[in-house]
């Protein structure tokens, strides 16, 4: 997580969708980050597309209560886990969803320690797209936070409001949870 | 350069190209392995691109902002200084 806010972040080489500025250089250091976290937590490309365009847009308008003391991509992600649970909270109260028991695939037993096998890498997403979609909300976030390797166990704590300890708990039964689902979609 | 080099340089680059098509179509056969799921999920982040629309949509919507004279930004990275 060596983040420098010291400097401005420049942006990818062979870009040029954006204007050269440096909100452009911050949307293309970290708008896949947030694309990928807001569409593999909505399961929706077309929702996922409104959510980056919104957390931006509330980043540029807060960034007077960005107070330093987490990084940048922290600081985004908490917007966006926010924006995503009250839309998943509506969506949810609306159409009556219960949520998973997590339980369940936990106490299921499976080879959880051999490897995920994807016969095509095209496969890939919507393979994980399926297995995220069966497990609950809590351990969806959490595994998607910590495949980011920008981010530590410390942030992904405070960013889902627990402790180090709590969130290496959860994440065993959560990748436990996610192999076993990812094997039953082969 | 003479006909026998490129004789050779042909070859070559026709036997680059066969192993090239071999190595791809084992890995199809094979598919791909990942031994974590946080293996999995970065491999698939890497193949997400983020759609040009929007970064449209978004400059839209700042252009329609009030000015902020860049304040914020240069209060960022000028921390440390």
């Amino acid at each position: 997580m060596a983040e420098s806010l010291e400097s401005p972040p420049a942006p990818p080489a062979g870009r040029t969708a954006w204007p050269d500025t440096d909100f452009g250089a911050i949307y293309e250091e970290h708008s896949r980050a947030i694309y990928y976290l807001a569409l593999r937590f909505l399961s929706d490309p077309t929702r996922a597309e409104d959510a980056t365009h919104d957390v931006f847009l509330k980043a540029y308008r807060k960034f007077d209560q960005f107070r330093g003391e987490a990084n940048l991509r922290t600081w985004l992600y908490r917007i966006t886990i926010n924006h995503c649970q009250n839309l998943l909270q509506s969506w949810h109260q609306r159409t009556m969803v219960t949520n998973v028991d997590d339980a369940v695939w936990a106490s299921t037993p499976s080879s959880a320690d051999s490897p995920l096998r994807v016969l095509e890498i095209k496969e890939l997403g919507q393979r994980i797209q399926a297995t995220l979609d069966a497990m609950s909300d809590e351990y969806r976030l959490l595994l998607l936070l910590v495949a980011d390797e920008k981010l530590s166990y410390e942030e992904v704590a405070e960013l889902t409001g627990q402790t180090a300890d709590a969130v290496r708990g959860k994440l065993h039964r959560a990748r436990k949870a996610f192999a076993t689902i990812f094997k039953k979609h082969e | 350069m003479s006909s026998d080099t490129n004789f050779r340089l042909r070859a070559q680059a026709k036997e680059e190209q066969q192993a090239a098509e071999l190595q791809q179509n084992v890995q199809q056969q094979t598919g791909r392995e990942f031994n974590s799921v946080e293996e999995a999920l970065r491999c698939d982040a890497a193949q997400i691109e983020v759609p040009p629309a929007v970064a449209e949509r978004l400059k839209d919507s700042l252009e329609d902002e009030p000015r902020r004279g860049h304040t914020w930004w240069r209060r960022l990275f000028s921390r440390g200084e």
